[in-house]
């Protein structure tokens, strides 16, 4: 896609309305940052910024910045800023203020307690069709900056005057839930600072289809900063709460890592230890791809090689579509019906892995189909055109050819399938225990049919997600199950997220290079 | 030579018609021993290994002496094995809820009050679910399965096309190049971990800042399981936006448009069948999340009083089963197999649209990858 877009051709000095605009958005976000502290708990009402408290610092920055776009709003209706308005502030706008006005008089009737709790919904719709139309009777740089005006003032307004205060408390007799001043303070000046930064960036824009560009990007580069923080602040939470338990009494030299090499031993002096659960998910990955990877790599290849559009390749892609999201609850479900009876009546690793097998097939199905289609049928008329038959191009061409978009595929499959606990919980079970499953070592020839016999396989085992869950449900009988419970998902979270990294990283290596050839 | 007409009917294998009697004898008994295999294995007999064992055999025999034949038939087999499999779950768990609909009926949906929803009338139920006086009426979970799939929508739908326009259209490529793979990373993270986050630290959070009367709620876990399908829903809206072609893009520009106009009313109508998918594969995961579901919520299996209350402690669908499965016989455990049935309804429903709509897409975008 090409690059090149609009520039702006002049470019002097930013002017004085700019610069206003630009605070307020400065402002805005500070706000908005310290109020989803605010939320989160992290800072609270008892802090102070520059010798006032948290709240009024809050309330405080919103007002400075609803004077800030009133200045920039009727500035510029009054001709003395250099901007392009429209005639009016678009449905967009109108529709979001008319949004909130309807839920601000209709949250107020509520707090009044006049007209009951859906009396009060007409006035408020009423009300909010009024804002819609009056609100597009403006033009635009009146009418979007003069309601973030209105909202900006109210909110500081009510936390100044202490309307609003951290002890003020609604609580709805048909909610479960009471919403507090500390918490609601916070959310409405995260809301109104957005608003309101909003209303600047429109106006920094200098109104018009420039500044609804830069209103939107505004949001949406917030949206997805905010996005990013939130999940990487999860994954941070996990690691700190988790990594100390994980790492107790690791020692390089002589090597130890307790945690991971130990059993539960349900003793209170030994480092209870994730071991048997590590092999036990180890043993499921394995085993469902062996499983499941051969038959999806068989299918994808009969799809793309020998198969032509039909009404048999579409039932095939109805059926792996199906597959793919099918619940993964459903498929447990299935296994506690179809493979328990039939595997030795009791939940066991082998139904463990083959209902993994099940769900790691289309995924892997999917990818691998998408890859083999993906090489160049130049490939395979060079190879015709040799001589080659089409099974032996399809296993030395072709399949090469593809391999590192199925590997890719398998990798990613195999991620998504090792955190997997819901099918795990209705076919395999197995709780906290000391000696890792020995599969390798309990194959035994029996006399009766089917022959072989492998006690380790029949049993249920330990894995990694459901010794998460078990930690929950049954507690532990440590005082540290906690902790416990942190380190498990920390060593889980680490096992899956590298299989992700690998999966993607090879992707992402391979793709260049084929963009390079 | 019956082994050789059999055989010459099948799909694709005409060209095959010149084969040899050894090659029509393996496969003929190649694929008797893999149905002897599977029926004794649905009968439930050890003896399925003994066709297992011939299978392998005729499999590894051909191989060895006419592996082009071989191939291709082993391959038609896997290919049939993902309908099978779709038909076992599917024949299995309607099979295992019949119990349940025999002795509910159509009170398996059934409300406290008499009511007649599309023509259908619902008779009462004294209680929703009890395992004492043998009632299971699913409407407290379906209604807990909606509540939570729509506040997770409400956050994964709008925030995670807005996160797509962010990595397709604003991003310079660097950031881009760093963004998407974390993004995809974040995707990965199970469910259970989601769980344990929710089931620790933010139950008693809302707790004790919004004074809630119980443990665990439908807003809470309708949040964890939004974030939890932001990344997916950005990285398929994503993929979707990048599939438009540059050159409508550039047509919009050179007729002055911004970028902003360009993506509200070139790329976004473009692409919104991909994107509708991404939102709809968002709902299917949203529907189908058991672990952080039954870790977070209180389990308790009412309509909440009232309906509105979204801080009430009720029970989904998938947290349902997760948790009763192990104590349940009889009629109980019909009834999971019936909610069982209604999730795997309504996400392939979902699928299958999901499906309809991205083919819609490559259609009318004339196949530009």
């Amino acid at each position: 896609m090409s690059d090149e877009y609009a520039s702006t051709l002049v470019t002097d000095e930013t002017t004085l309305g700019e610069r206003v605009a630009s605070t307020v958005i400065g402002i805005g976000l500070l706000v908005f940052m310290l109020s989803v502290l605010a939320v989160a708990r992290v800072v609270t009402e008892e802090a102070s910024v520059l010798g006032i408290g948290l709240y009024d610092f809050l309330a405080v920055g919103l007002l400075t910045m609803g004077l800030g776009v009133g200045v920039v709003g009727v500035g510029s209706a009054l001709g003395a800023f250099d901007t392009t308005p429209d005639q009016t502030p678009g449905t967009v706008t109108a529709g979001v203020f008319g949004a909130i006005a309807a839920a601000a008089v209709w949250l107020a009737t509520l707090q009044l307690g006049v007209l009951g709790p859906l009396g009060g919904f007409p006035v408020g719709l009423l009300a909010g069709a009024v804002t819609f139309v009056g609100l597009g009777l403006l033009s635009e740089d009146i009418g979007s900056t003069l309601p973030a005006v209105v909202v900006a003032v109210a909110v500081s307004g009510a936390v100044l005057t202490n309307l609003l205060t951290p002890a003020w408390l609604w609580d709805p007799e048909w909610l479960s839930a009471a919403f507090s001043g500390s918490m609601t303070i916070p959310t409405l000046t995260a809301a109104a600072a957005l608003l309101t930064a909003w209303a600047g960036a429109k106006a920094y824009g200098g109104y018009g289809s420039e500044g609804r560009q830069a209103g939107a990007y505004l949001l949406v580069a917030l949206n997805a900063l905010g996005m990013l923080a939130v999940l990487l602040a999860v994954i941070l939470f996990i690691v700190t709460k988790g990594i100390g338990p994980a790492f107790e009494g690791f020692s390089l030299y002589p090597f130890d890592w307790p945690f991971v090499l130990n059993g539960y031993s349900f003793r209170p002096d030994v480092v209870n230890g994730v071991f048997p659960a590590i092999v036990g998910t180890l043993y499921l990955v394995v085993g469902a791809t062996v499983t499941g990877v051969p038959v999806a790599v068989a299918a994808a290849v009969f799809l793309t090689e020998y198969a032509e559009q039909g009404p048999f390749v579409g039932a095939v892609e109805i059926a792996t579509n199906g597959l793919w999201s099918t619940p993964s609850v459903v498929y447990g479900l299935f296994g506690y019906a179809f493979l328990v009876p039939r595997l030795g009546g009791t939940t066991s690793l082998l139904s463990g892995i083959l209902v993994l097998g099940f769900m790691l097939m289309p995924l892997c199905l999917i990818t691998s189909r998408e890859a083999i289609k993906s090489v160049p049928d130049e490939y395979r008329d060079a190879s015709a055109a040799l001589g080659v038959s089409q099974w032996e191009t399809i296993k030395s061409v072709v399949v090469p050819a593809a391999m590192p978009g199925i590997v890719t595929g398998v990798i990613l499959g195999v991620g998504r399938i090792a955190g997997e606990t819901a099918p795990i919980l209705l076919v395999m079970s197995g709780g906290l225990r000391d000696d890792a499953p020995n599969v390798l070592g309990s194959f035994e020839f029996t006399s009766a049919p089917p022959f072989v016999a492998n006690d380790a396989l029949l049993q249920s085992a330990p894995a990694l997600p459901y010794q998460l869950y078990a930690t929950i449900t049954s507690g532990v009988s440590a005082d540290n199950a906690v902790e416990y419970g942190w380190g498990t998902a920390f060593v889980l979270l680490v096992v899956v997220l590298s299989f992700y990294a690998v999966g993607i990283a090879t992707r992402m290596y391979f793709r260049r290079r084929l963009n390079y050839e | 030579m019956l082994g050789s007409t059999l055989f010459g009917r099948l799909p694709r294998l005409e060209r095959a018609s010149g084969l040899s009697t050894k090659a029509a004898a393996m496969l003929a008994v190649l694929s008797f021993s893999l149905f002897a295999t599977f029926a004794l294995f649905l009968l439930n007999s050890p003896l399925a290994a003994v066709p297992l064992v011939a299978f392998v055999g005729a499999v590894a025999y051909g191989w060895v002496a006419h592996q082009d034949v071989t191939a291709r038939v082993v391959t038609l087999i896997a290919t049939t094995s993902t309908i099978a499999i779709l038909g076992l779950i599917t024949v299995f768990i309607f099979y295992r809820a019949i119990p349940a609909f025999r002795v509910m009926g159509t009170g398996l949906f059934g409300f406290t009050d008499p009511v007649t929803v599309f023509g259908v009338s619902l008779p009462a139920v004294e209680t929703f679910w009890s395992t004492g006086s043998n009632t299971y009426s699913l409407v407290p979970m379906i209604w807990g399965t909606l509540v939570t799939t729509a506040i997770a929508m409400v956050i994964a739908g709008p925030l995670g096309i807005a996160g797509a326009l962010f990595l397709a259209e604003i991003a310079p490529p660097m950031v881009r190049d760093a963004v998407k793979p974390g993004v995809e990373i974040l995707a990965g993270i199970p469910s259970i971990v989601y769980g344990y986050l929710g089931f620790v630290t933010l139950n008693t959070f809302l707790f004790e800042n919004l004074r809630m009367s119980n443990l665990g709620s439908l807003f809470l876990v309708g949040l964890v399981i939004g974030l939890m399908a932001l990344p997916t829903v950005v990285s398929v809206a994503d993929d979707a936006l990048t599939s438009v072609p540059a050159s409508m893009r550039d047509g919009s520009v050179a007729m002055g448009a911004t970028e902003w106009q360009t993506t509200k009313s070139i790329t976004l109508p473009a692409a919104l069948s991909g994107v509708s998918a991404a939102v709809l594969l968002g709902i299917g995961r949203a529907i189908g999340e058991t672990m952080a579901a039954t870790v977070i919520i209180g389990h308790s299996q009412q309509l909440p009083q009232p309906l509105a209350d979204v801080f009430a402690s009720t029970e989904t669908l998938t947290s349902l089963i997760a948790s009763q499965y192990g104590n349940a016989d009889g009629t109980h455990l019909s009834a999971l197999f019936a909610a069982g049935v209604v999730l795997f309804v309504t996400v392939l429903v979902l699928s299958v649209g999901a499906r309809r709509v991205e083919l819609r897409m490559e259609k009318k975008l004339g196949g530009d990858p």
